[in-house]
């Protein structure tokens, strides 16, 4: 498919009978406890077919924004305050979880999350609850395909897997139920830098293949970048930087800051950065 | 040897609705979290319903059953549906408070709706004496004892093989990442609470069929939860054995030491073996890896 030449343009820089985005957020502000300001006002999007990476450091709220569009807040007491998130256009802010997963729009969570107790195999059923008995057969075969690995243990009780083998079932998990959209919470999160490179292969193959839209959410700027489209750089809640990903990746400040190229050691916040401009497109 | 025997035929049939009760137990526990303190008082209300149909409507045992466990399933269902969703999320102790306060209502309900008089359920089956080797059991006590196991039999193909049953196993896993795969809360919960309202249901009926109906026939719940607890609160099958090691316990300790100690004596069982298995004989341990 031929990608528009600016991907992340917001509805007046869109052509005007462009389809709308796979995903997209709208000023959003999500609230903890009706206390803890997790995300204040950040609009993001991502086309139909584009990898986007949401990078940003500890705590800067980038899991929250995957909780509210994949409908959990209301389980850890967070509201979406202001704003809301569009499917293709239609508003799914207010929609509970299974009936997102229904519309094709699977958030594989942080820390991998595989049900420890059940086989490979019984992970992979959970994750087609939403599918019927036939196209699950067939999907477990092509989730088999992908990741020998799992095939070989299928039998295998999942607590007892490697972090990586671990990964590897969250993600054919989450494609159980055939998404149009996967989000990938910190898919590199604590695993060897080889295993990495398996993971990101296979992303990025089922980018192509399955004509799948990412949403890549990371703290490894320098290996999300590589792979992505697309970038945005969020910080206490809030965007401060974002661009087509090889423009940022060269960006001298996110060199500094988020790919180690700095020599100060300590770490800084973009907003430290004096001559940093910030942008005020987001904030109107 | 005579009389060991009798005890332990008889503890084992006694143990069986214990241990069908202790399942309901924990069916729910396993996909909700929490601990249903009302369990007994279901049991006791389906027995009472299952009591007045077949005095008003027809004694057909068939009819009775289908009738009661139809009568069971709804209760779970509206139990759920407009006491336990409207708590969620709040703190387990308010919960687990709730479900107390169900109890309580249950309980005043039968002396409200019925009396205080214990009846027979005369269904004109399960009162006849079965005589085996030295051992003789009542039809009903027989019953529940093959109700058991045939319950116990079915959870274990159910949590195995059936998509509901392994998405609850998944819930009780991790509710959130549950419903990050489409596994709707709600769903799982009101299948539990059916199911689990059904199986007290059917030992509260065959409990009747042995010994009659009482407004203190919830005391039943109160000998199931050590059940559930010492086969391990999450283990719906372990429930159900111990149910059996309960009843045999108390009738061996109130044969033999006095009947003083029957009713304490599951409770002293679960101190001794928790102390031991502190999951319960059969309760999965949290798997770890780092
Ligand atoms: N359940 C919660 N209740 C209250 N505050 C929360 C909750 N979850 C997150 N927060 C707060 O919201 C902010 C954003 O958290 P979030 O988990 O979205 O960050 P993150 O970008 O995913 O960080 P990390 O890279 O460490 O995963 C943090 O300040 C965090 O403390
Ligand atoms: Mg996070």
């Amino acid at each position: 498919m031929t990608t528009p030449s600016h991907p992340h343009a917001g509805d007046a820089e869109r052509a005007p009978d462009a389809p709308p985005p796979m995903i997209e957020f709208r000023n959003l502000q999500v609230v903890y406890d009706d206390a803890i300001e997790a995300v204040r006002d950040v609009s993001l999007q991502a086309e139909k077919g584009a990898l986007v990476a949401l990078l940003g450091s500890n705590g800067a709220g980038k899991s929250t924004m995957l909780k509210a569009m994949s409908g959990i807040l209301y389980a850890e007491e967070g509201k979406i305050d202001n704003g809301s998130i569009h499917l293709e256009g239609a508003d799914i802010s207010a929609f509970a979880p299974d009936e997102i997963v229904r519309r094709g729009v699977v958030h594989v969570p942080e820390g991998r999350r595989v049900f420890p107790a059940l086989t490979v195999e019984e992970n992979l059923q959970v994750g087609g609850f939403t599918t019927s008995a036939s196209v699950l057969r067939e999907r477990r075969d092509h989730a088999f395909e992908l990741f020998p690995r799992l095939a070989e243990r299928r039998d295998q009780i999942a607590g007892y897997m490697s972090g990586g083998e671990q990964q590897m079932l969250a993600i054919a998990r989450g494609l159980m139920s055939g998404p149009r959209l996967l989000a990938l919470d910190e898919p590199s999160l604590g695993l060897a830098p080889m295993i990495i490179d398996r993971i990101y292969e296979v992303i990025l193959d089922l980018k192509k293949k399955l004509d799948l839209t990412v949403l890549l959410v990371e703290q490894n700027a320098a290996r999300a970048l590589e792979i992505a489209d697309y970038g945005y750089i969020l910080e206490n809640g809030r965007i401060v930087l974002d661009g087509p990903a090889d423009k940022l990746a060269k960006n001298e400040d996110v060199q500094e800051f988020y790919l180690g190229a700095g020599q100060s050691g300590a770490h800084k916040s973009m907003r430290d950065v004096k001559h940093y401009k910030r942008r005020k497109r987001w904030l109107s | 040897m005579r009389l060991f025997a009798d005890l332990v035929a008889s503890g084992i049939a006694i143990g069986a609705i214990y241990g069908l009760i202790a399942m309901g137990f924990a069916v729910i526990y396993k996909a909700t979290g929490l601990a249903n303190f009302a369990q007994g008082e279901m049991s006791m209300i389906v027995a009472y319903v299952a009591w007045t149909i077949s005095t008003t409507l027809t004694g057909n045992v068939f009819v009775v059953v289908a009738g009661s466990i139809v009568f069971a399933v709804l209760l779970g269902l509206a139990v759920e549906r407009f006491i336990m969703r409207p708590m969620l999320g709040e703190p387990i102790f308010s919960t687990v408070l709730v479900t107390i306060g169900v109890a309580v209502v249950l309980r005043s309900l039968i002396t409200l709706v019925w009396d205080a008089y214990p009846h027979a359920l005369n269904l004109g089956v399960g009162r006849d004496v079965v005589k085996m080797a030295s051992v003789s059991l009542r039809g009903a006590q027989i019953a529940s004892i093959l109700t058991l196991l045939a319950v116990m039999g079915a959870f274990y193909l159910f949590f195995r093989f059936s998509k509901i049953g392994v998405a609850m196993r998944a819930v009780a896993a991790d509710d959130r990442t549950a419903l990050l795969m489409g596994v709707s809360a709600a769903r799982i919960h009101a299948i539990a609470w059916g199911c689990s309202s059904a199986i007290a249901g059917i030992a509260g009926v065959l409990f009747a069929l042995v010994y009659d109906l009482s407004p203190a026939m919830f005391q039943l719940g109160l000998k199931s939860f050590p059940a559930s607890i010492l086969g391990g609160l999450d283990s719906v099958i372990g429930s159900g054995f111990g149910g059996i090691l309960i009843g045999v316990a108390e009738n061996l300790a109130g044969g033999y030491v006095g009947s003083g100690l029957k009713d304490v004596a599951g409770f002293l069982m679960i101190i001794v073996i928790l102390m031991v298995q502190p999951f319960g004989l059969f309760g999965e341990r949290e798997i770890v890896r780092v």
